[in-house]
């Protein structure tokens, strides 16, 4: 056994101790620098290369294939000979040049190797330039769930109504709210104004309230049916069979002791139907074991449109901690013959708190148009089958054999369309009561006026007022109420640039580097809720003084407070560690793993965010943030239930952080097996922001066939690719870093065995830095890397922050920002706030210039 | 009679019919749309339920009532099944082993839903679709026409999922309801609505509007370099302003009169030859006015039920699904044989009135730039595999007919899944191999200038057409 090695909390402590950062000598940070054009080496050894063995062709005398090697200028970065350069590059890589039937001209393989690595080095640095060096404008359409979001806040609606707008493309950054990437077309255009108008009309409403739909399911009625039919079989403990009955869905009297098995049933509508609740408890309860449902035929009557109430009082038979008890709400229609549908329908599990012996109602709310529903549910005849279901699954973990978890049900009430208030709150938010609601030409610029301080995310001038009313004069006189001809103003509000994009104005004269009160509010609530601002961020932009620091640093609490900040965390983690790539993986199949595999990092980060805890814990922690299914992925013990949670974790799991996480390992795989390359650009672009470039044209395939190759180990495999001359510049810097993760499967996880031989996840960096597996991966992370990484994730969110990529003229923004955050700890949430109060946030955009 | 059907038979009477009078009329139209010289390109699909007649080799039956033609690809013969084309031979092509690969082990019953789509509909749970290849060219169309599309079938509406009466599906994947009644098909086509239509259209180009001058005024705020993001906007607002005015055209354009003397437009499938030939004469006429160029016609609905049971009463047989069951009862292949000729007769004779027709450009005849699709999802009892399907005419849209044309490899003489009348056809293993029907659709939309090299997830187009 070798001596025992420091600690992660060591090693941080030692990795701190050479930070950059704190010490704040900026010529000493290297990160990002710009790279210049290597001339010397252009001169010393390729241009004289270049003139004995191609000028000959190519040159004063003659130009073969229009080329003139003497006449292309050897600065890449200056961006016009790059073309030219690329193709030279692959004739010389590829060994088509010079002519195998000139062997005057020949290249000797360290002369070849010469030319290909210049030309190759300095092609990358002029892509890197041309990246950092485009102009990116933070004038940008909204994303599309940023669009769903706002229509949503803004409106009231408690669903996406735009879930069919195209979905954005994410830059090579990873980010999507890249403003070159977010396009508009007509008929995306036409989307807009479609969409905005039939969420007005579905948020507003005429007449008087509808009469709702009640279905009423007792048990106990029910029970009473069952057991007056002629072949009824009760059973109850006396019998021999009971231990079996009672494994099966049934309806149970609690006073008597009486079961009768039972799952699916019918029920009508219930006209007389007054309370929504049953007052006691009743001794007849259905009761399911997990995994277990009950169907019930609710024949044709539920409405078209509107939201249809679910409430369920339940309770569990037994309150063990360990276990967990949901319920989930299933629709399907049976039309005939194979002409069927099942769907899911709610949102998410509800869990059961209660006891059984005095539950509880648990609330499920479906918007009745957004789910699939039967289409003969109007025919006038009986065939195809009209008739709709609804199921209730117990979605619970049982531990207890003897006595398994069940859930009892006495009372069900379905009520469609459900209206907590009438006019609902979404209709009187816009059409409010007011004292001018008599004079139209008043109340329609009250209206108006409120409507679009939100849409526009600031006060509404006199003239857009007289702009909008002029419309709806035009609306008004083809139709009949005041409320019909504004809903179509207010959808044409809602397509105008003012709401779909992020739009800055030109300076104030006053302040003309700095973006207003408004605009900062806006890029608050975008960075923080992808959405627009409430009322209340608004108010304080409109009192002025957002920019100072103690009333931004309120709204900023208030926001991460906010459940809105849930979006944040979602689409930032989703984006920064790319985990989109899961959507495409099929070799996960068990739907609950692959769902908690993507949830996973997510959590992480809330659980992190709530604690200011350091954003070094993202490259390793001594504790995982994990549920039931993800613990015992991991071989985690004792974490019950389908909620995450942190929990200590134990060096044998190999865990901790994001980077050992299976999301990064499943998406970072071929679908069978790891895949080492993908895993070391995957570290390189995500966590420590070094992309490495892209494949060159022409990249060689691995050659299968090759029965040499075929007998290799992955490792060999990977190890024989890099040592072609073409091959071995990039690889040598992606490689290792993937190598380190072997101990990692497709399905990310641990093992010490491939096949019949160990795991060889031993690497050495391009820098001669050895690594050991994972382990000794984080420990180099940790030790070595710290400002880079820390970097990094600055980079990454400051970027999402402002929407947009960063450019060379960020450089020292981001610098400032991270010797900030190094010098305060590290905190997750203090990144947030330094951000928000950075000089970069509160900035009009720069112009991205190379300084020379 | 009711007021509209007086309406068109007086309007009838003053006119008189046939199509010398027809004439004047077809010069006013293609002037007012401005498009003299271009001869539009139409799309036709007719799916019919049920597959066809598949008897085994060493069956009786086998020579006569087996639906693909024997024999190779320019010296086929047809059997009795497909024998009413003949005088077409030369106008048509049948094709085997084509299929959607993702349907191949899903119960027929199932199918009707992704002829057109090629989507992994499946068999049971969530349900999700994809576009049409006909809506792909609708919308490629662009307006052209007063109608995108007509959608028709025998049962109407979307049908159920997995139990599609539509075979139209938009471009979000959901079901295009499908019109039945001739009537209600004739009243869209060719007598004008009192629906607000040019009231909404009045709304929207004043909302456009009110959005180019607002725009100008953000623009004004803007610095120089975001106005030009602003510029893509403004774009995309003109654009839509251009496709409502054409819109507004068809609104302001008057619609086509036509000759009624073949329509039949109180026939319903009870009557089913009469219903048949007036469905099949809507499609011409709508074809023939320009009023569409895509139509879609769903011969009844898989699995039964409903009107289309009754169109097998034209041939004075029972109940049409039964049918596919009975196979193997006395005469059983001949019954559904005889059935599945007659559907071929009347989309014959559809095809001959194209044939007939010249084209208003004078391009050709309206068969020579009509690509129209005949097929099922199915071919033997419930098996989702080797479609039957013909297609005819697009001569000048660079198809070539009078053939026969195998795809696929295993399954020379349509044997895999034949005779079989159990559900070990469709649950049984997928010997043969076929090609991916999506590859034909990628081949018609690339001929109606449709840029694309994929459909439904396939990439390619089918060779030898």
């Amino acid at each position: 056994m070798p001596t025992k090695p420091s600690s992660f909390e060591q090693l941080k402590q030692e990795g701190r101790a050479k930070s950059n950062f704190l010490t704040r000598t900026r010529e000493s940070i290297e990160f990002d620098e710009i790279p210049k054009a290597d001339l010397t080496q252009y001169h010393d050894v390729v241009a004289p290369l270049l003139k004995s063995k191609c000028s000959a062709c190519h040159g004063a005398d003659e130009d073969h294939a229009n080329l003139r090697i003497d006449e292309i200028s050897p600065n890449l970065l200056a961006g016009e000979s790059v073309e030219r350069w690329r193709e030279i590059y692959k004739v010389l890589s590829n060994s088509e040049m010079p002519p195998d039937d000139e062997p005057d001209f020949a290249l000797t393989g360290l002369e070849r190797k010469q030319l290909v690595s210049w030309i190759s080095r300095e092609m990358n640095k002029a892509s890197f330039v041309r990246r950092n060096t485009t102009e990116h404008t933070s004038f940008r359409r909204m994303t599309k769930s940023e669009y769903n979001y706002a229509i949503q806040d803004l409106l009231g609606l408690p669903y996406a109504i735009g879930t069919g707008l195209p979905t954005e493309t994410a830059s090579e950054d990873g980010f999507i709210k890249n403003s070159e990437l977010l396009q508009m077309s007509a008929m995306q255009f036409e989307s807009y104004r479609n969409l905005a108008l039939d969420a007005l009309k579905r948020v507003t409403v005429r007449g008087p309230r509808p009469e709702p739909v009640i279905y009423d399911i007792s048990m106990p009625e029910q029970m009473e049916i069952l057991a007056g039919a002629k072949n009824a079989t009760v059973f109850n403990q006396s019998k021999d069979d009971y231990e079996k009955q009672i494994r099966r869905p049934h309806l149970f009297n609690r006073e008597t002791g009486d079961g009768i098995s039972f799952s699916n049933g019918s029920v009508k509508p219930n006209k007389t139907a007054v309370d929504a609740t049953q007052s006691a408890a009743s001794p007849v309860v259905l009761a399911l074991n997990a995994s277990q449902e009950s169907k019930w035929n609710l024949d044709r009557f539920l409405p078209d449109n509107g939201m249809m109430r679910v409430s369920i009082s339940v309770g569990r038979t037994t309150m063990d901690a360990t276990e967990h008890a949901s319920v989930r709400l299933i629709f399907s229609a049976h039309t005939s013959n194979n002409a069927n549908f099942t769907e899911v329908i709610s949102h998410q599990d509800i869990p059961v708190n209660a006891s059984a012996s005095d539950p509880e109602y648990i609330h499920f709310d479906i918007p009745l148009s957004e789910i699939q529903r039967n289409p003969f549910r109007k025919l006038a005849t009986d065939f195809p089958r009209r008739d709709e279901f609804l199921h209730f699954r117990n979605v619970s973990s049982t531990r207890n054999r003897k006595k398994p978890l069940q859930l009892h049900i006495d009372h069900v009430r379905i009520t469609a369309p459900f209206h907590a208030q009438w006019p609902p709150k979404s209709h009187t938010d816009i059409f409010f009561p007011s004292k001018n609601s008599n004079d139209e030409e008043l109340y329609g610029r009250e209206i108006l006026e409120k409507f679009l301080s939100r849409v526009w995310r600031r006060p509404p001038e006199t003239s857009d007022l007289d702009k909008f009313m002029r419309l709806y004069n035009i609306f008004r006189s083809d139709l009949p109420t005041l409320e019909a001809a504004m809903v179509e103003v207010l959808a044409t509000a809602l397509a105008t640039p003012e709401f779909l994009y992020l739009t800055e104005r030109v300076a104030e004269p006053q302040q003309p580097s700095q973006i207003n009160d408004f605009e900062l509010a806006s890029r608050l609530s975008f960075f923080l809720w992808s959405s627009i601002p409430d009322r209340e961020l608004l108010r304080a932009a409109n009192q002025g003084g957002l920019k100072q620091s103690d009333a931004l640093q309120k709204q900023v609490t208030r926001m991460l407070a906010d459940p809105k900040a849930k979006r944040f965390h979602e689409s930032f983690v989703k984006q920064w560690l790319g985990l989109d790539g899961l959507n495409s993986i099929t070799h996960i199949t068990d739907t609950e793993l692959l769902s908690a595999i993507k949830q996973e990092p997510v959590a992480f980060f809330e659980d992190l965010l709530t604690r200011n805890g350091s954003i070094l814990e993202f490259l390793h922690s001594d504790y995982v943030v994990v549920n039931e299914r993800l613990a015992r992925h991991y071989g985690v013990r004792d974490v019950y239930g389908p909620h995450f949670q942190r929990v200590e974790g134990n060096p044998d799991q190999h865990r901790g952080g994001v980077l050992t996480g299976a999301a990064v390992m499943a998406m970072n795989s071929d679908g069978s097996d790891s895949n080492p390359l993908k895993r070391g650009v995957w570290l390189l672009e995500r966590i420590l922001h070094d992309p490495p470039p892209p494949p060159p044209p022409d990249v060689p395939e691995v050659d299968l066939t090759d029965p040499r190759i075929l007998e290799m180990t992955l490792k060999e495999r990977i190890a024989d690719h890099r040592n072609k001359a073409a091959c071995v510049s990039c690889h040598s810097r992606i490689d290792p870093w993937g190598i380190a993760f072997e101990n990692f499967d497709a399905q990310g996880a641990f093992r010490t065995q491939i096949g019949n031989r160990p795991v060889d996840a031993n690497s050495i960096l391009f820098n001669q830095q050895p690594l050991s597996g994972i382990d000794g991966l984080k420990r180099y992370l940790i030790s070595d890397r710290q400002d880079q990484f820390i970097r990094a994730i600055v980079h990454k969110m400051t970027s999402y922050s402002l929407g947009r990529p960063l450019t060379f003229a960020d450089r020292a923004d981001v610098d400032t920002l991270a010797v900030q955050l190094r010098q305060s700890g590290d905190g997750l949430e203090d990144l947030i706030r330094l951000i928000t109060s950075s000089e970069l946030f509160h900035a009009k955009q720069k112009i991205g210039t190379i300084h020379e | 009679m009711n007021e509209t059907t007086q309406r068109i038979n007086r309007r009838n009477f003053l006119r008189g019919s046939g199509l010398a009078l027809a004439l004047p009329w077809l010069e006013a139209i293609s002037a007012s749309a401005g498009q003299t010289h271009e001869t539009p390109k139409r799309f036709l699909s007719v799916y019919h339920p049920d597959g066809v007649g598949l008897p085994l080799k060493n069956d009786p039956a086998w020579h006569d009532w087996s639906w693909f033609p024997r024999g190779g690809e320019r010296n086929f013969e047809l059997t009795k099944v497909l024998d009413v084309l003949e005088p077409l031979r030369a106008d048509i092509t049948i094709y085997s082993g084509l299929s959607h690969p993702d349907a191949r082990k899903v119960h027929g019953h199932s199918n009707a839903d992704q002829y057109l789509t090629g989507a992994a509909t499946g068999g049971h749970g969530p349900y999700k679709n994809t576009v049409s290849v006909d809506q792909v060219i609708a919308q490629h169309n662009n307006e052209a026409t007063r109608h995108g599309s007509l959608v028709m079938s025998t049962n109407g509406g979307i049908g159920g999922p997995r139990g599609a009466q539509t075979q139209s599906f938009n471009q979000a994947g959901r079901p295009i309801p499908a019109m039945n009644k001739p009537k209600q098909i004739f009243d869209t086509l060719f007598v004008a609505n009192g629906t607000d239509a040019g009231a909404k259209l009045a709304r929207s180009r004043s909302s456009l509007d009110f959005l180019i001058e607002n725009t100008r005024s953000l623009e004004r705020k803007l610095s120089q370099r975001d106005r030009r993001k602003l510029q893509q906007y403004l774009d995309a607002v003109r654009d839509t302003e251009v496709k409502l005015e054409r819109a507004q055209k068809w609104v302001d354009t008057p619609l086509p009169d036509v000759d009624i003397k073949n329509l039949h437009l109180d026939s319903g499938p009870e009557e089913a030859r009469l219903y048949f030939q007036t469905m099949y004469e809507l499609i011409y006429l709508s074809f023939f006015s320009d009023s569409t160029r895509v139509a879609t016609f769903q011969l009844g609905r898989e699995n039964g039920g409903g009107p289309h049971n009754l169109l097998s009463k034209a041939v004075d047989l029972g109940n049409a699904h039964a049918l596919t069951h009975d196979v193997k009862k006395p005469d059983g292949w001949k019954n559904l044989g005889t059935y599945n000729r007659y559907q071929a007769s009347e989309f014959g004779r559809f095809v001959e009135r194209l044939k007939q027709t010249p084209e208003p450009s004078g391009n050709g005849s309206l068969l020579d730039n009509t690509f129209a699709m005949h097929g099922s999802a199915s071919s033997s009892f419930h098996l989702s595999r080797n479609y039957p399907i013909i297609s005819a005419g697009g001569g000048n849209l660079g198809f070539e007919n009078g053939r026969y044309l195998k795809y696929g490899t295993g399954n020379e003489d349509n044997q895999a899944g034949a005779g079989i009348v159990s559900d070990a056809g469709w649950r049984g293993k997928v010997v043969a191999e076929e090609e991916p029907l999506a590859l034909l659709f990628t081949t018609v939309l690339q001929r109606f200038g449709v840029e694309t090299d994929t459909f439904a997830g396939v990439t390619g187009t089918l060779d030898r057409i």
